[in-house]
C-alpha cells in the first residue's frame, strides 16, 4: 500500500491526437437533381469520371485485341517488310487501318447489341456444321500461334540474356495465374498495361533516324512490285493485320465486360482506337528496320522477330535491340493470353458451355480447362529443343489464311441481320467497306495459298 | 420417338404425288409441358408455306414422308411478328436453353420428337455430343442416348424481353427456383435473355432475384426492361439495392423513376443516395424495424405484423424514444418479441448498451465493425443520436470483400 501514488502524484495523460482527423471528412460535391417538384442534392450517384481519367475506362477489349495482333508472327512479318522493302509497304498498312477498324468495330458492335460472342452466333444462325469447322480451324490455329507465342517469350528473354528453360514457364504460369484468378476487370487492367511495351517500337524508329520524307511518300504513295517476294510479304501483312482470333477476342470480351447496346458508344471508340495504334505500333516496326537495316544494307532477309532484333544491333547499338526485344517478349506475353483465351471463349460460346474470366474454378471447368490445355501444350512444345517451328507457322497462316474470309463473311452477315441489330444494323457506308475488305482479304489468301500450291508444283507466280 | 435431326430429312409429298422438302416444325410452346407439333413448314417457288399438323395425313417413317392432301392447299408465312408457334429448326435447335434440373445452361444438339395418339409432341432435348454426331454423320451414326433433358424442365427463351408481354409462350417452371438458383442462372446467359427471364419471374421473385446480382449485371438488365416493369421491381426492392442501381442510372432516367415511385420508397432511396459511396450512409438500408420504448410487447407484435411485415431488415428491432424523436434507445432480438410477458413495456426488455455508427463514418472501417461485432446488422444514428438506418452484416462483408461471391449477399436483407 505504501507503494500507491497519490492523484496528484500521477503523470498528467495526455490527450491523444497521433491518428486522428485533423480536419472533418471532405463531402463529394454531389449532384444537385430536381425530383418532384423538389432540388436535391444526392451524393450517392455513381458518375463517369470526367477528363482524361474517362478516355483510359473507355480503352477495353479493342486495344487488348489489336496489340495482341503485333505478336511474334507479327513483329517478324513487319519487320521483313521493312528490312527487305523499306517503307515501300507503309501505304498497305494505312489502307488496313480503315479495313481493321471497320472489322473490329462491327465486332464489338455485335457483341454489345447481342450480349453473345461470335461463335454463339454462328451456331445460332449458320448451324452446327459451320460452327464445328470454324471452332476445328480456331482451336487448331491458335493453339498453334499459342506455341509461336511462347517460343517468341523463349527468344525474347534470351535476346534480354535469361534462358528460355527460365522464362517460358515462369510466363506460363503468371499468364495461367492471372487468367484463372483474376475477374475480368483485373485481367483486362493489366492486359492494357502491358500494351505500353509496345512504345519500344516508335522509340526504336526514333532512334533509327528515319528519312521522314520516305516515310511519307512510303505510306501514301501506293508502290507494287510484281515480285514473288513482295507480293507474298504484302499478303502476310494482310494476314497478320486482320486475323480471325482479334475478332473473337474482340466481341467475346466486349459481351464479358457487360457492354449493352444502350452503351455502345465507348466500345465503337475503344475498337478505332485500338486499330489505329496497333496499326501505328506496326508502322513504327516498319520504320525502325527499314531505316536501319534496309537503309544501311539494302534488303536484309529476317526470319523471325528475334533476328530482327539481333540484326538492329550493329546498326543502331544495343539499346534499339533491347527495347526491340522487350517489346517482343511483352507482346508475346500478351498474345499468348489473349489467343488461349479467344479459343476458351470460341468453343465454350459454340457449345453453350459457361465460359468467362468473371467465372470461378468451379463454375467455369470446361472454359478454364481449355485455356490451362493450351498454355500447357504451348509452353511445353516451345521448350523441346530444336522443334520445327517454320513449317508448323505456314501450315497455321494457311488455316488462318482458310478461316479468315469465312469469319469475316459471318461478321458481315449477322451484322446486317435486322432482327438481331436492331438499329445497330451496319451502315451502307461499313457495308461498302466490310465487303471491300472480304474481297481484298480473299483475294490476298487467294494469291497467297495459290501461289504456295504453284511453288509446291515448281511453278513461280512472279519474278523474284 | 424420333430425333429432329432425322426428321428434317423428310419430304412432303401430295395426293398428286409433287413433293418438297420439310424445311421445319413448329411447337406451340404455351400448350402443355410437351407442346404437340402445330405445323409443318417447307419451301415452295421460293417462298415459305406452312400446313397446319391437322392437315397431315399420314407420315411414312421408313420412306421419310409427311403425306398432305394438296400442296397448293399450303398458307404462306412471314416469321415476322409471329407469336403462337416456335419454329424447332429455326428457332429452338442449336439455341440456348435452361436446363432447370441441372440449373445450367445448354444448347439444344437434338431434339426428342414422341408420338402419343394422334399428336406428336416435343419430349426432350438431347444435349449430348452423340446428338452432334448423329447430325454431322449424315445417318451413319444414329445411337440415342440415355443424356436426354425432359422438356417438361426446359426453359426456352427468345432474347427478347418484350416477347413476353407479347404473349410468347413459356413453361414458367423456372418461376419454382429459389432467386439465388435463378441468378446464377442469369449470370450465365446474354442480358437480352437475362433481361426476358426476369421479366417471366413474378414481379417478388424477380425483385429478390435482381437484388443478389453483381451491381453492373443488375443495371444491364434493369436498362432492358420496359418502364412499367422496370418502376415496379425499383417499388418492391430493398431500399438499399434500389438506391445502388438507381445511382447508376443515367440521370434523366434517375430523376423519372425516382418520380414514378410510390413516394414512401422514392424518399427511402432519396435518403440513401444523399450519401456517399465512401460513408456508411452509401451501405446502410433505411427500410428497418423499431419500436417506441413505451409499447407493451403485446402491442409491439401487432405493430410489427403491421408496419414492418416487408420491412428489408427485421432480424433486429432498434428501440427508440418516440416516433417524432426517433432517439435510439436500444436493441431487442425477435426471439425475446416472441418471448416476453405480453404486458411487459419494450424499454424493459431491452439491450440498452449498443454500439451505432455514424452515417459520415468511413466506409471500411465501419464494415469492419460490423463484421468484428458479429451482430446481424449495426444501427446507424444522425448528429442527434436519431435512427436513420443499418449495415446489415451482408453489406459489411460485400464492402470489404466484393469478390468473395458472384452474387450479392442477402442472407439477413
Amino acid at each position: 500500500m505504501s507503494n500507491e501514488l497519490k492523484p496528484e502524484e500521477l503523470e498528467p495523460i495526455e490527450p491523444v491526437t497521433a491518428g486522428l482527423p485533423t480536419a472533418p471528412r471532405r463531402l463529394s460535391a454531389g449532384l444537385r437533381v430536381n425530383i418532384r417538384g423538389r432540388s436535391i442534392k444526392l451524393r450517392g450517384l455513381k458518375r463517369q469520371p470526367k477528363g482524361l481519367m474517362r478516355w483510359l475506362l473507355i480503352l477495353g477489349p479493342g486495344l487488348i485485341a489489336t496489340s495482341a495482333g503485333n505478336d511474334a508472327g507479327g513483329i517478324a512479318t513487319y519487320s521483313s517488310a521493312g528490312a527487305e522493302f523499306g517503307y515501300d509497304l507503309i501505304w498497305v498498312m494505312i489502307v488496313l487501318t480503315v479495313s481493321f477498324a471497320v472489322v473490329q468495330e462491327m465486332c464489338a458492335r455485335l457483341g454489345a447489341a447481342t450480349g453473345r460472342g461470335l461463335l454463339a452466333l454462328i451456331r445460332e444462325r449458320f448451324g452446327i456444321g459451320w460452327t464445328l469447322f470454324t471452332v476445328g480451324i480456331v482451336v487448331v490455329a491458335n493453339g498453334g500461334v499459342t506455341l509461336s507465342e511462347f517460343v517468341g517469350i523463349g527468344a525474347a528473354s534470351e535476346l534480354l540474356g535469361v534462358s528460355r528453360y527460365i522464362s517460358v514457364p515462369i510466363g506460363a504460369v503468371l499468364l495461367w495465374y492471372l487468367v484463372v484468378y483474376g475477374s475480368y476487370a483485373k485481367v483486362e487492367k493489366i492486359f492494357l498495361l502491358m500494351t505500353l511495351v509496345f512504345f519500344a517500337y516508335p522509340i526504336a524508329a526514333f532512334m533509327g533516324k528515319p528519312d521522314w520524307t520516305a516515310v511519307a511518300h512510303g505510306a501514301f504513295v501506293p508502290t507494287i512490285k510484281l515480285d514473288s517476294a513482295y507480293i507474298f510479304l504484302l499478303v502476310g501483312v494482310l494476314g497478320t493485320t486482320i486475323t480471325p482470333y482479334i475478332q473473337i477476342f474482340q466481341q467475346s470480351s466486349v459481351v464479358e465486360r457487360g457492354a449493352a447496346r444502350r452503351h455502345y458508344g465507348p466500345e465503337k471508340i475503344d475498337a478505332y482506337f485500338g486499330s489505329v495504334f496497333s496499326n501505328l505500333m506496326s508502322i513504327s516496326m516498319i520504320v525502325a528496320t527499314a531505316a536501319t537495316l534496309f537503309a544501311v544494307s539494302g534488303s536484309t532477309k529476317i526470319e523471325s522477330a528475334a533476328d530482327a532484333a539481333k540484326a538492329l544491333e550493329p546498326v543502331v547499338g544495343s539499346s534499339a535491340t533491347t527495347l526491340f526485344a522487350v517489346g517482343l517478349l511483352g507482346a508475346s506475353l500478351l498474345a499468348g493470353a489473349v489467343l488461349p483465351l479467344a479459343t476458351s471463349y470460341a468453343v465454350s460460346e459454340a457449345f453453350g458451355i459457361p465460359k468467362g474470366v468473371n467465372l470461378d474454378f468451379r463454375r467455369g471447368k470446361t472454359f478454364f480447362s481449355i485455356f490451362t490445355t493450351l498454355i500447357v501444350v504451348g509452353a511445353g512444345i516451345a521448350l523441346i529443343p530444336n522443334v520445327p517451328i517454320f513449317p508448323l507457322l505456314v501450315g497455321i497462316q494457311v488455316l488462318n489464311g482458310v478461316l479468315l474470309p469465312l469469319v469475316l463473311v459471318f461478321i458481315l452477315l449477322l451484322v446486317n441481320d435486322e432482327s438481331l441489330m436492331g438499329d445497330l444494323k451496319n451502315s451502307r457506308t461499313k457495308n461498302v467497306l466490310g465487303w471491300g475488305t472480304f474481297v481484298m482479304i480473299t483475294v490476298a489468301v487467294v494469291v497467297m495459298l495459290g501461289g504456295q500450291m504453284l511453288e509446291m508444283f515448281g511453278f513461280k507466280l512472279f519474278g523474284n | 420417338m424420333i430425333m429432329l435431326s432425322k426428321l428434317l430429312s423428310f419430304n412432303v409429298f401430295d395426293a398428286e404425288n409433287r413433293c418438297v422438302r420439310l424445311s421445319d416444325l413448329s411447337v406451340a410452346l404455351l400448350d402443355s409441358d410437351y407442346p404437340p407439333i402445330t405445323n409443318i413448314f417447307f419451301e415452295m417457288n421460293k417462298k415459305l408455306m406452312k400446313v397446319a399438323w391437322k392437315n397431315v395425313q399420314s407420315v411414312n417413317l421408313k420412306e421419310k414422308k409427311f403425306i398432305i392432301a394438296d400442296l397448293d392447299s399450303a398458307e404462306e408465312v412471314s416469321l415476322a411478328g409471329k407469336n403462337d408457334y416456335v419454329l424447332l429448326k429455326h428457332e429452338i435447335l442449336d439455341a440456348l436453353l435452361l436446363d432447370l434440373e441441372n440449373r445450367r445452361p445448354i444448347r439444344a444438339n437434338d431434339l426428342l420428337i414422341e408420338k402419343v395418339d394422334a399428336n406428336w409432341l416435343l419430349r426432350a432435348a438431347d444435349n449430348s455430343i452423340g446428338a452432334i454426331l448423329r447430325r454431322i454423320s449424315f445417318g451413319f451414326y444414329n445411337h440415342v442416348g440415355g443424356n436426354l433433358l425432359d422438356w417438361k424442365y426446359v426453359e426456352f427463351l427468345r432474347g427478347n424481353p418484350a416477347a413476353v408481354s407479347s404473349g410468347a409462350g413459356y413453361h414458367l417452371r423456372i418461376t419454382r427456383l429459389p432467386p439465388g438458383d435463378i441468378a446464377q442462372l442469369i449470370n450465365y446467359l446474354p442480358y437480352l435473355h437475362a433481361a426476358e427471364l426476369l421479366t417471366l419471374l413474378p414481379n417478388e421473385k424477380a425483385v429478390k432475384t435482381l437484388e443478389v446480382l453483381p451491381l453492373e449485371r443488375r443495371l444491364q438488365i434493369f436498362e432492358e426492361l420496359d418502364e412499367a416493369e422496370a418502376v415496379g421491381l425499383l417499388a418492391l426492392m430493398a431500399p438499399d439495392a434500389a438506391a445502388d442501381l438507381v445511382g447508376l442510372l443515367q440521370t434523366e432516367m434517375m430523376s423519372k423513376y425516382l418520380g414514378l415511385l410510390p413516394k414512401k420508397q422514392s424518399d427511402r432511396l432519396i435518403e440513401l443516395l444523399r450519401y456517399a459511396d465512401d460513408t456508411v450512409g452509401g451501405i446502410m438500408t433505411n427500410d428497418i424495424a423499431f419500436l417506441p420504448e413505451n409499447l407493451t410487447v403485446s402491442a409491439a407484435r401487432t405493430r410489427m405484423r403491421e408496419s414492418f411485415g416487408t420491412a428489408d431488415f427485421i432480424y433486429l428491432i432498434y428501440v427508440i424514444s418516440d416516433e417524432r424523436e426517433r432517439t435510439l434507445r436500444g436493441v431487442i432480438s425477435i426471439r425475446s418479441l416472441l418471448s416476453e410477458d405480453d404486458d411487459r413495456k419494450i424499454g424493459e426488455i431491452m439491450d440498452p448498451y449498443i454500439s451505432t455508427l455514424s452515417a459520415f463514418d468511413e466506409v471500411n472501417a465501419a464494415a469492419y465493425r460490423v463484421v468484428d461485432s458479429q451482430l446481424a446488422a449495426m444501427p446507424v444514428v444522425g448528429t442527434k443520436r436519431e435512427l436513420i438506418g443499418a449495415v446489415t452484416i451482408d453489406a459489411a462483408i460485400m464492402q470489404i470483400a466484393p469478390g468473395t461471391s458472384a452474387e450479392t449477399l442477402r442472407i439477413f436483407s
